[in-house]
């Protein structure tokens, strides 16, 4: 758990950041997002140290951060940037073993460490290991980046705009992995970025931050739904809200049983699924806007339970029908989710249930 | 793939420098020992001179004294142009910087030859004012080279260092030292080559080295002498420099 009290930092004068409190609980995701100049970073590098408070306090699982040694708190604390910065005269294994070698662990913990990481990320230990970080691409290298930070178990993941320098479809991919990373170690990060799109894919947790205030600290949909001022309504943009909205809410939160008989529910939308030996959906019967035949399922446009709502909505845009198929990871119809689903008619008590 | 084919490339290539090493490092030891062999070729090449071959001392006793006052010269300088290299690119020296580096630069100004002139009168004839001179005009590269190599290492690299725990010191010694390496080395590179060189005007303050048989030729209008210091003196500057280069190339990390 992480309290920032009365955070202030003060360069000439001037309140870089301005009488920031808020407490992220253990295991969320903060994302700390404003305009260029609001203090985010500060923020963040205040945390472990990088920048010295000017004023208030920092309470990390229960120690003050300024009472703790600045090495002994830093090892405690992941801290991964932009651009990676990782050591280029390193390879991949050492660089990842910075802090459990500053932490004076025996070998045999730092290589199966090293390589329970890797195996985490997706980098073959036998291919990765032994390269420097020129041999990387920028996504491979942002991987290691994160790597390093996660070694020796911290209690608090740092990131500093990790993902800004890679390219559109890499950075997707990174924010896929970092997700699921948060899911399976439970860590508690505080990620600072400038991309909404960014902040409400990842976070648990956003904090809004303009001119070193803060402006408003709540759940992702929350901020959506009820922004604070005009200032967050702008900064979330309101041309792609409800694009914005679907992609924090999952298919498994709105799907219902799949309709196995035609009946006749709403007009346009009567529909039947045809399922082989296995439960697997192989032929939709009706609810395409092409034609209201018999047509194949495609793996193209299933969803999984997992999917977001944004992202069942394309599908179905994209292949024009209006229902999809909701599958488990043998391929078996479970559900399938609608229109009325995207439209959040099946579930409307679950819609702050992020 | 890509990547073992370059690895054949550079290695074929680092052969190729070992073999022109080769020859040239058995030249001089060649050439050192066995000048001697030489007395018939110079003294059909200057039929003129009563003694074409310079014998006042042994070549071999001259190459090692010669690689002794570099030796000596280029360890103060590089110790001393490093520590001042380190001092002022830390918090404590920083402000001192412009003024370390006018000063090397200035000491870069004096021929050596008017060095040598001063420390005369301090430190008398022979090995020491030599080493003086040597010491401070093999200076400069050395404290340039430390501070820009320094000043190569990536604020994002110190970031993360410091970030990640490491300690002045621990940062330092693993990222800033190893990454600004192949920068001092160059420097170290320039100052012993230029000592190897500015060492033969030592002898004109009676420290002996592989300038005597050159000044000597040059007083008795010997060029046999001249010809013979001038070409040891030469070789070694190319082998030296050539092993140099070998160590920087240890130091390059692909970025």
């Amino acid at each position: 758990m992480i309290e920032l009290q009365g955070l202030t930092k003060t360069y000439a004068g001037k309140h870089v950041v301005d009488d920031v409190s808020l407490t992220l609980e253990t295991g969320e995701f903060g994302v700390l997002i404003g305009p260029s100049g609001c203090g985010k970073s500060t923020t963040l590098k205040m945390i472990n140290r990088l920048i010295p408070l000017s004023g208030g306090r920092i309470i990390l699982n229960g120690d003050d951060v300024n009472t703790l040694p600045t090495e002994q708190l830093r090892r405690r604390i992941g801290y991964a940037i932009q651009s990676t910065g990782l050591f280029p005269h390193w390879s991949v294994a050492q660089n990842i073993a910075t802090v459990p070698q500053l932490l004076k662990w025996p070998k045999s913990r730092i290589d199966d460490r090293v390589d329970e990481l890797m195996a985490m990320f997706h980098l073959d230990p036998s291919e990765f290991r032994h390269k420097y970080p020129h041999q990387l691409s920028g996504g491979q290298a942002q991987r290691v980046g994160v790597a390093r930070a996660l070694a020796a178990d911290p209690e608090v993941l740092l990131m500093d705009e990790p993902f800004g320098a890679v390219d559109p479809i890499t950075r997707e991919v990174l924010q896929a992995e970092m997700k699921r990373v948060h899911q399976q170690t439970g860590k508690t990060i505080v990620f600072v970025t400038h991309d909404m799109d960014e902040a409400l894919q990842l976070a648990t947790r956003i904090a809004l931050l303009n001119g070193g205030r803060l402006v408003q600290y709540d759940r992702p949909i929350e901020m959506m739904v009820t922004p604070a001022d005009d200032f967050v309504r702008e900064f979330i943009g309101q041309a792609d809200l409800g694009l914005k909205l679907l992609s924090r809410r999952w298919v498994h939160q709105y799907q219902r049983p799949p309709s196995l008989a035609h009946h006749a529910t709403l007009p346009g939308l009567d529909h039947c699924w045809q399922l082989d030996d296995a439960g697997r959906p192989v032929a939709l019967e009706g609810a395409r806007l092409d034609d209201g035949g018999v047509t194949p399922v495609k793996s193209e446009w299933t969803a999984t339970p997992d999917m977001s709502l944004k992202e069942a909505l394309s599908r179905m845009v994209w292949y024009r029908v209006m229902v999809l198929p909701v599958i488990d990871e043998a391929g078996k119809l479970i559900g399938e989710i609608g229109m009325q689903g995207v439209m959040g008619i099946q579930a409307e008590q679950r819609v702050h249930a992020s | 793939m890509k990547g073992s084919t370059l690895g054949v490339g550079r290695l074929r290539a680092a052969s190729a420098g070992n073999g022109v090493l080769g020859v040239l490092v058995l030249l001089l030891i060649g050439l050192t020992l066995g000048m001697g062999q030489l007395e018939p070729l110079f003294r059909a090449l200057f039929p003129d001179l009563g003694t074409p071959l310079y014998s006042r001392d042994s070549f071999l006793n001259l190459m090692l004294a010669h690689i002794g006052l570099v030796l000596v010269s280029s360890l103060i300088s590089v110790t001393i142009g490093i520590a001042a290299g380190l001092f002022v690119t830390r918090p404590v020296g920083r402000e001192f910087e412009p003024m370390v580096s006018s000063l090397a630069a200035i000491g870069q100004t004096f021929p050596p030859a008017a060095v040598l002139a001063i420390a005369v009168p301090l430190a008398g004839f022979g090995f020491a004012p030599t080493i003086i001179a040597l010491s401070l005009y093999g200076l400069l590269p050395v404290i340039q080279n430390t501070i820009a190599g320094l000043g190569t290492v990536p604020q994002t690299t110190l970031e993360a260092a410091r970030g990640n725990g490491m300690s002045r010191w621990q940062i330092l010694r693993r990222v800033e030292l190893p990454l600004a390496m192949r920068v001092i080395i160059a420097g170290i590179r320039v100052s012993v080559i230029i000592n190897i060189g500015t060492a033969t005007i030592g002898s004109t303050v009676g420290a002996k080295s592989l300038g005597t048989p050159l000044i000597a030729g040059l007083v008795g209008n010997n060029l046999a002498y001249v010809i013979q210091g001038a070409l040891l003196v030469g070789l070694l500057a190319i082998v030296t420099d050539l092993l140099f280069e070998r160590l920087e190339r240890r130091y390059s990390f692909g970025g």
